[in-house]
């Protein structure tokens, strides 16, 4: 039986070639971390962010918005800390609140928003049909969007749990031009239909969107569709630092440091292994030669 | 009569009066047709909304003849029937609370969001696989989004807010430039696909075949 | 608040050069479908790593993975380009006799685009005179949720053990997922950028990606019909006058005059 020779790998080698579970394993102890053991780490807050601010603190009393949660429960998950945020600032204005859904999977978001943010609620005292109702699943497809722009209630005549919104606030509403501001939470979901029917007619418009949506949603920014862009968890995170309320935003911005300075450092070791082990290649060739 | 709304003719003169419906009223201001056009808009998302009844029959029928002839994985398409019908009930008797609220909140948001947060796990991989230095531009790239990964992590965007300017530049600009170049493309590529199907070229959307269309 | 340049009595403010760009685009579009004209467009690099890959699994004996996207917008642009490369890859594996697996859902509105997928790839093997091979099973319709056809689509990749896995239509956030997936199995991955936030994930995930425009231009390329070939060519007269409009509005905005944007607002 011959002996098999086991050839020594290099440590080049090795930070070219390793399972990707390690990194899996490293991320998932770097974000869990610091959930588990909270430290509070400094944040600087970005001018989009200041600009989203100043936007909400420009409403007036009796103001009517429409907030949008455009997302499923996976991106609320995301945007949790902006919408948390936004809306207690919304309350504190007391504004006329009403809250339409794009996608079955958040019609209890606004349950759950309502749950978190009672205390805010009842000191500005919210009143439901007076002050704030919810519309529900109301946007399923964009010709449902065009058509509330152009006549809101000939598709909009109940909210959510079967009662009639005849008699409340929005008797006041009857097209795009009624709405003060609209307060979309989105990730992608209906936001085109939103910028097309409401946002390119004058509707002013304020977006809280996912991460891989920034970019996407940069040249509405610029071109004054959108007033304001709150970007992502960071963006969240950022507004419960002005709004001082803590909250679930904040706590996360430790796992997103770490996350972001291990996948650098993980960068940096790729690249150190890929040309450690390029250059290894090349002297063993010469050798050979 | 049936065969003349089943025709291709009949379907596109319908398609057409429909766009011109919907179109004319964004660039003319006429009330009637305004109107006119929010009924019809009405009218499209009521029928959409009956598709999900079409695709459920689509699903029932298919999956009955999946299991009676008992096939590999007969029993995830059981499954998946049972499941539909339970929903249905709970929706149907609970509305938003009770089981309906349980069979969403405690099983499918949590299934759902644990598949969006693996992408994190996927990404980081990834980004450390694929970004290598193999040449000067592919350096400049790395160094690009170094800059703007170390900006992005709030600690040393709150330590070393000199980058806080160039991250923005980066995204502002290059970032920016990029996300309207595909927009424009997306638009146009979308209006003209539009033309096309009123056209008539695009028979697979009016259900025809290319040997049935021409 | 700029002035218009000009206004049109009775179009509504600000949208009369909108109207009239979609006016002109019409004809074009018209003009070069009835032009019978044979129109050039260049060879998508893509294609040929979708030969080579089809090659590959013939070679190997494994299965081909394709998908034409969620299809979250019904019969979309990206849709239809998924669609044309579907009908490509389904000749080609029809012709070396490779099982060719379809995953479909990932929206409501797929389930409407999933028989047309199928009679496009029945029509491939039946042109191709090899009918018996089909079978219908090898297009599963995994969910009309996202993250559940997300879930399929990997069970799939990770039993099947594919050659080739190639992803084209519109994808959302489960493109990452499955690509990286089809990376971890040895699989050569192509993808379609459809959403520009995709792009950079899958470049970095995929061996090759069509980005942007090039996976509607690879099916017009591919389905050689004049209709398809003269929509990207009006399309990219429309780039073409963007950009004029781009660089002239830059330098004449450098240079004090605002004429383009005045033109842009009417």
């Amino acid at each position: 039986m011959t002996e098999q020779k086991t050839e020594k790998r290099s440590i080049y080698r090795m930070l070219v070639e390793y399972d990707r579970r390690i990194i899996y394993l490293f991320i998932f102890v770097l974000i869990i971390a610091p959930l588990m053991q909270p430290f509070s780490l400094p944040i600087q807050v970005s001018p989009g962010t200041m600009t989203y601010y100043n936007v909400i603190n420009g409403l007036k009393k009796d103001d009517i918005v429409l907030v949008v949660f455009d997302t499923e429960f996976s991106g609320y998950m995301e945007l949790q800390s902006g919408i948390l945020a936004s809306i207690k600032m919304i309350f504190e204005h007391e504004v006329k609140v009403a809250i339409a859904v794009s996608h079955p999977e958040a019609t209890g978001i606004p349950q759950l928003v309502f749950d978190k943010l009672k205390g805010v609620m009842d000191q500005h005292h919210y009143i439901y049909g007076q002050n704030y109702i919810n519309l529900g699943y109301i946007f399923p497809n964009e010709a449902s969007v065009a058509s509330t722009a152009q006549d809101f209630h000939s598709i909009v005549r109940q909210d959510a749990y079967g009662k009639s919104i005849q008699g409340t606030f929005l008797d006041n509403v009857n097209t795009w031009k009624d709405w003060t501001l609209i307060s979309d939470y989105t990730t992608g979901i209906q936001s085109g239909s939103l910028i097309n029917h409401y946002g390119l007619r004058g509707t002013p418009m304020i977006v809280n969107c996912i991460g891989v949506m920034i970019s996407t949603q940069m040249p509405y920014v610029s071109s004054g569709i959108y007033k304001a862009l709150l970007e992502s968890m960071r963006g969240g995170a950022e507004l419960e630092y002005l709004t001082s309320s803590p909250g679930p935003g904040l706590t996360a911005m430790n796992s997103f440091t770490l996350g972001h300075y291990m996948l650098m450092i993980a960068i940096i070791l790729g690249n150190i292994g890929y040309f450690g082990y390029r250059s290894e290649m090349s002297r063993k060739a010469k050798e050979e030669r | 009569m049936s065969s003349f709304f089943k025709s291709k003719t009949a379907q596109l003169t319908i398609m057409i009066l429909s766009f011109l419906a919907v179109f004319v009223p964004y660039f003319i201001d006429v009330p009637a047709m305004t109107t006119f056009s929010t009924k019809l808009m009405t009218i499209t998302a009521i029928v959409s909304a009956f598709t999900l009844l079409l695709a459920l029959y689509s699903q029932f029928r298919r999956g009955y003849t999946f299991i009676q002839k008992r096939k590999r994985g007969w029993i995830f398409k059981a499954y998946m029937m049972i499941s539909i019908v339970l929903m249905l009930v709970f929706a149907l008797f609970g509305q938003e609370t009770g089981p309906y609220n349980w069979a969403m909140y405690a099983i499918i948001t949590p299934l759902s969001s644990v598949n969006y947060s693996i992408l994190v796990f996927y990404m980081a991989s990834t980004g450390a696989r694929a970004f290598r230095a193999r040449n000067t531009r592919a350096l400049l790239l790395l160094i690009t989004g170094f800059i703007v990964l170390f900006y992005q992590a709030p600690l040393t965007g709150a330590f070393f807010p000199q980058l806080t300017p160039v991250a923005l530049y980066f995204t502002g600009t290059f970032v920016a430039a990029v996300a309207k170049m595909f927009l424009i493309s997306v638009t146009v590529g979308a209006i003209v696909f539009g033309m096309r199907v009123l056209m008539g070229k695009e028979t697979t959307i009016l259900g025809f075949t290319k040997e049935e269309a021409s | 608040m700029v002035n218009p340049l000009f206004q049109v009595p009775g179009i509504v403010s600000g949208r009369a050069l909108g109207l009239i760009f979609v006016v002109v685009l019409a004809i074009l579009v018209y003009y070069y479908m009835s032009s019978g004209k044979k129109i050039y467009i260049r060879r998508v690099p893509g294609l040929d790593a979708i030969e080579e890959a089809i090659g590959r699994s013939a070679e190997m004996g494994k299965p081909v993975v394709c998908s034409f996207g969620i299809a979250g917008g019904g019969f979309d642009y990206w849709t239809m380009a998924g669609l044309a490369i579907l009908s490509h890859v389904a000749t080609l594996t029809a012709r070396t006799g490779t099982r060719l697996i379809v995953p479909t859902g990932g929206s409501d509105a797929s389930l409407i685009v999933r028989p047309v997928a199928e009679e496009i790839v029945r029509t491939a093997y039946l042109l191709e005179g090899k009918v018996e091979a089909f079978d219908s099973n090898d297009l599963p319709f995994m969910s009309g949720q996202q993250y559940a056809y997300t879930g399929g689509y990997i069970g799939i990749l990770q039993r099947t053990r594919p050659a080739s896995v190639i992803m084209t239509g519109s994808h959302a956030s489960e493109a990452m997922n499955i690509a990286e997936t089809s990376n971890a199995i040895g699989a050569i991955t192509i993808t379609s950028g459809s959403y520009i936030s995709n792009v950079a994930a899958l470049a970095c995930a995929s061996d090759y990606i069509l980005i942007g425009e090039e996976a509607p231009a690879a099916g017009a390329y591919l389905s050689k019909e004049p209709p398809l070939r003269a929509s990207i060519r009006a399309q990219d007269i429309y780039k073409a006058v963007s950009l004029i409009l781009i660089i002239g509005g830059l330098i004449l905005m450098t240079a004090g005059s605002d004429i383009v944007v005045r033109l842009l607002v009417s």
